[in-house]
């Protein structure tokens, strides 16, 4: 580990801002009591045995504070609780509950440390344990990273089993029996007799007593849901029959509806609105400035966003260029430019030696800024009284909503309760909050009303916080049909500190690392490997974008390693295989081979097939893709997938997941991009941003393998394979390698 | 103005240019039907006009000519429609926002053609999008409440 | 000039209709073929323009799109196809996302709709990527354009806008959509002219 004190120097760094003032800091406040926050709502014969459970007269309540953006959070959390608390999960209330400090979110960070995830040695993973330190500091209840299930896989568990173990002996009190003695079963405890006592009926005494914290996991052979197929989704039914209640589908009394229209230069202040037009239209109360734009409240949405229309508005310009020629411009120049340098996690053997002489192969790849666009646009609820803010939003970030619309409302953060609500999804759209801000400005327009303020579709993807634009240069040698050297180069602006200084006033010193994620950290053993990330100027700002730094650079490492492969005259996947250094993921590789029958990318005249491989967020993914040139286009036909979680707990979701993942990554790969004129994007809905529809989506076979040690989510390892393994499967059955995205601005698709 | 939605008759003041969505959403708190692009590009508005589907953001609902269905009347909870059935069974909804408009698609098109092929589904349901990523059940889907109807 | 001859009704406003029989027709034989093949040329420049040929496609049923900031003409997206019953019947019936409505105003990108059911022309009618020569040679064509004569094309003109169909949606297409060129009135007055010269085709 020779790399380990410079890097470890750097982790501090990069993790861990708050820590400038000193570790020691990091550790008083991480080792302090967290606040239970269901103490502050308890009633009278309730008890909070711990963070995630609740249960009182009326029954139980499970506390799944990861929140449900699609990927099926709200299930698989309350399910977690179940398996030990011996309850059947459809029965109970299942809440997301108040953001709190006790929901700390200890995983969404660890993927941040300077180990690749296929490093699972010592100084790695207890680096990586380390980082729950600075995510306690942050108090980072947030959903995102694939955590959920990594994140909640022991803590949750161990919530059910302390819960239960603790109504054993609040039984075992009453009754004067030993807790050894008595079994759980369905929500109740079993005496020795058969007699049952449900655990509603032990609340009072529960709270009376400790928790019982020396409790052992059950192990996955006595499971009753976990890792069993058919797991039915606890939101399905709700979800097939419109009764599900989403953020923007929230209803009061005398509610009033508002919409905004803000400068599309995000984040840039400064307009000058005419609102004569808008001022007079039927069912609009008020016309206000909100922060860099202004608010439209009316009594229905569909006037607000009538009146929006209306206002003549003339935006100021922000200093970064306008245009994607002049943003791709500015990549380019910081692109191997040393002033640009912002870091180099991966230095292998001497590749500047390596690369002096012979025949270097080079290749050039760029890819867009992309939008989130989930199916609901941003929308939130908020009501101003005396002395506190309500707020109901779907988001992925309640804490820092809280501590925002507290500065906002110049209240305490203790005075803002937000409720979290199901999100017509996400894919990282909902880590941002300008809506609500937004909601919080209004709202304290009209106090005491609830205001509901719903984004347009236009103002919502020009309001997207894009996944970033980047360049990227790749340069290397192969020998004897090997690929014997690789140096890739990325050049992006900054995304991880611009996000996190937006959400918390916080500056995040040290590199980004997201600007190489999913390129530096490639299960791979190549004699002379580098890979450089250069920071370029900020320009539209940028956010998370489902599989973060993997979207764009899986498309970058696995495209120029085909590239590699092909100039080698090697075996797409057998090279793959061969340069493959960790077993997991080699055998995801060798689990796509035999699914698709893999002899080689070529098929048939105008078919073939591309490999495309992507560790990201520690899950080995691989996807061989198959696709025909039509005299329409091309058609993709097939797609296998092989995945390594560790533990699958969720067989038909992880299924679905994968599933989504890979047509995600693909619809985008396809045809998506955001294009800027003027600052703003010419992107303002779905005819021009459709990403994948029903008659394109292929076959998709998916096989989950458990080769992995820790436990990881699936809901972003499924992307980034997707686009490089088209793209190569389009070069085998054509013979054009396209490098930039989206795809079809060299070629047509069916 | 008065209008039929799902079998319930209201009366609302509203200007006839306004989308039939909207007064569902916002003036019946009819929530269902969902607002996803306002222009007909992703289907989550959809309702049955009269049995067939329209995409109800495109509406006026001063031109609404018969009774309006939305997914809450096509079924329920505890009464599904075979469509919402086999949606159930084949656990097809992710986010779930755009499965509404999804349901009350597939529910038109077996209304129309009882015994769709892949490629007429493809016609017919590439008209609503899905941003999670659901199409391998939908189609799945569609097939066997297609089954189930023939055998009702 | 001949156009002396011809009474228009004053249409202007979006969406108004064209009064049928508003026109009065120029007699048979009165205008010249040099006249007439002048009026064909702007005949052939409307039935070529998005606004009308993107709905007059051949047999594969695929409408085309060319709205604002589309660029060139596509297949119309989400895999439309209105069937052999060009109404979508077999489908996704047209009438599914374009509703029908006397208002023409929808936002940009939004289906556009008019007063009688959204379909396709028929598949004689063919216009989309068709030659001055062919469309000409289809027109006067009684077997391919509806059975009309001249003064059938020109009240079938009028009877389509009457209805608000059409016609008169491709001149005010709303949604920041391009209309077709010039006026309703002068597309109506370009037919008679052309009819009562004779249905003079190019020469090329």
């Amino acid at each position: 580990m020779s790399r380990a004190g410079k890097i470890a120097r750097r982790t501090f760094l990069i993790g861990s801002a708050a820590i400038a003032g000193g570790v020691a800091f990091g550790v008083y406040m991480a080792k302090k009591p967290i606040p239970n926050p269901l103490l502050d709502d308890l009633k009278d014969g309730e008890a909070a045995i711990t963070p995630f459970v609740k249960i009182d007269a009326e029954g139980i309540t499970l506390i799944t504070p990861r929140a449900d953006k699609g990927q099926g959070a709200y299930s698989i959390q309350a399910y977690l609780i179940a398996e030990e608390l011996d309850i059947d999960p459809a029965t109970a209330m299942i809440t997301p509950g108040m953001p709190g400090q006790a929901y700390y979110n200890a995983s969404v960070l660890s993927e941040g440390v300077p180990f690749p995830a296929y490093q699972d040695g010592f100084v790695a993973e207890t680096l990586r344990d380390f980082m729950s330190v600075p995510a306690k500091l942050f108090s980072i209840q947030m959903t995102g990273g694939s955590s959920t299930v990594p994140d909640g896989f022991d803590r949750m568990r161990l919530a059910g089993a302390t819960a239960r173990e603790t109504l054993k002996e609040a039984a075992a009190r009453r009754v004067g029996v030993a807790r050894g003695d008595l079994r759980t079963e369905n929500g109740a405890v079993i005496l020795p007799d058969g007699t049952s006592i449900a655990y509603t009926d032990l609340a009072a005494e529960a709270a009376e007593i400790d928790p019982v914290t020396d409790v052992t996991l059950r192990p996955a052979s006595a499971w009753r849901y976990l890792g069993k197929p058919d797991l039915p989704r606890l939101d399905m039914l709700r979800k097939c029959t419109g009764t599900e209640v989403y953020g923007i589908d929230m209803e009061f009394q005398d509610m009033l509806h508002a919409t905004v229209r803000a400068n599309p230069a995000v984040g840039t202040a400064g307009a000058r609105v005419d609102a004569s037009a808008a001022e007079g239209m039927r069912g609009v109360e008020k016309i206000l400035p909100v922060s860099n734009g202004v608010g439209v409240i009316a009594n229905n949405t569909w006037r607000a966003f009538q009146a929006a229309e209306a206002l003549e508005i003339e935006w100021s310009a922000p200093d970064y260029p306008g245009t994607s020629e002049g943003i791709f411009a500015t990549l380019e120049q910081a692109l191997g430019d040393p002033d640009s340098y912002d870091h180099r996690q991966r230095n292998e053997g001497d590749v500047d030696a390596a690369l002096e002489a012979g025949e270097v192969i080079e290749a050039r790849y760029r890819i867009p800024y992309l939008a989130h666009a989930p199916m609901e646009p941003m929308n939130a609820v908020v009501r101003v009284l005396d002395a506190q803010v309500e707020i109901w939003t779907g988001t992925q970030i309640p804490l820092f909503i809280r501590d925002r619309a507290a500065t906002i409302a110049g209240v305490e953060p203790e005075a803002v309760k937000v409720y979290v609500l199901p999100m017509g999804g996400s894919f990282g759209h909902r880590l941002e909050m300008t809506h609500v801000e937004q909601a919080v400005e209004l709202a304290l327009a009209v106090p005491g009303r609830h205001l509901k303020l719903t984004w347009s579709r236009e103002e919502d993807m020009s309001h997207d916080y894009p996944r970033p634009a980047s360049v990227a240069a790749g340069r290397g040698k192969v020998a004897d049909g090997k690929v014997m050297a690789f140096d890739l180069s990325v050049s992006q602006s900054a995304m991880a500190p611009e996000w996190f200084g937006r959400l918390s006033g916080m500056s995040l010193p040290g590199p980004d690392a997201t600007i190489t994620t999913g390129s530096w950290d490639q299960p791979f053993d190549i004699p002379d490997y580098r890979v450089t990330g250069y920071r370029a100027p900020s320009m539209v700002p940028v956010s998370s974008w489902r599989s973060v730094g993997a979207s764009g650079n899986g498309f970058y490492h696995d495209s120029f390693l085909d590239e590699l492969i092909h100039a080698a005259g090697a075996d797409p996947l057998a090279e793959r295989i061969r340069l493959c250094l960790h077993e997991p993921a080699r055998k995801v590789l060798e689990a796509v081979g035999e699914m698709s029958g893999w002899d080689g990318p070529s098929i048939a005249e105008g078919r073939g097939r591309g490999v495309g491989f992507c560790m990201s967020f520690g899950v080995p993914c691989a996807q061989v893709i198959e696709v025909t040139q039509t005299d329409e286009g091309i058609r993709i036909d097939q797609v296998y997938v092989a995945v390594d979680v560790g533990e699958v707990l969720d067989p038909t979701n992880l299924e679905a997941q994968v599933f989504g993942g890979v047509i995600f990554g693909l619809g985008h790969a396809m045809n998506c991009a955001l294009t800027y004129e003027n600052h703003a994007p010419l992107e303002t809905n779905y005819h021009a941003y459709e990403g994948m529809r029903l008659y394109q989506a292929p076959q998709i076979e998916v096989r989950a393998l458990s080769n992995g040690s820790r436990i990881r989510g699936v809901g972003e390892p499924g992307v980034p394979p997707a686009a490089p393994a088209l793209a190569n499967a389009i070069f085998a059955a054509t013979g054009q390698r396209i490098r930039e995205l989206p795809l079809n601005k060299h070629i047509d698709f069916v | 103005m008065k209008l039929t939605v799902n079998g319930t008759e209201h009366e609302v003041d509203v200007e006839p240019e306004m989308p039939l969505l909207w007064v569902l959403r916002d003036e019946l708190n009819i929530k269902g039907p969902k607002y996803g692009c306002g222009i007909a590009q992703c289907g989550a508005c959809t309702v049955h006009v009269d049995g067939m589907a329209v995409r109800s953001c495109q509406l006026p609902v001063g031109d609404l000519e018969g009774g309006v269905t939305t997914i809450e009347g096509l079924g329920t909870p505890e009464r599904l429609h075979a469509v919402q059935a086999a949606w159930v069974a084949h656990q097809v909804a992710q986010c779930g926002y755009c499965q509404s408009g999804q349901i009350m698609q597939a529910a038109a098109l077996l209304d129309l053609n009882p015994e769709p092929s892949d490629a007429e589904i493809d016609a017919v349901m590439s008209g609503n999008l899905c941003r999670c990523g659901t199409y391998p059940r939908i189609r799945a889907a569609i097939h066997d409440a297609a089954q189930k109807l023939s055998e009702a | 000039m001949q156009k002396s001859v011809v009474i228009l009704a004053a249409v202007s406003i979006a969406g108004a209709a064209l009064a049928e029989g508003a026109l009065t027709l120029p007699e048979e034989g009165s205008i010249s073929r040099a006249d007439g093949q002048a009026a064909f040329e702007r005949i052939y420049e409307v039935v070529t323009h998005p606004r009308c040929a993107n709905c007059h496609v051949g047999e594969d049923n695929i409408p085309m799109w060319s709205g604002p900031s589309y660029g060139e003409a596509r297949p119309h997206g989400m895999h439309i196809n209105a069937g052999e019953s060009r109404i979508g019947a077999e489908f996704l019936p047209c009438q599914t996302c374009h509703v029908t409505s006397d208002d023409f105003d929808t936002a940009p990108h939004a289906a556009p709709r008019f007063g009688i059911a959204w379909q396709l022309a028929p598949v004689e009618f063919e216009w989309f990527g068709k030659s001055r020569a062919e469309i000409c040679a289809q027109l006067k064509d009684p077997e391919r354009n509806g059975g009309r004569d001249w003064r059938g094309l020109v009240e079938h003109l009028e009877h389509d806008a009457s209805l608000n169909g059409p016609v008169a949606w491709g001149w005010s297409p709303g949604g920041d959509r391009d209309p077709a060129p010039r006026t309703l009135e002068e597309h109506v007055e370009d037919m008679a002219l052309w009819g009562a010269a004779g249905q003079p085709c190019p020469t090329d």
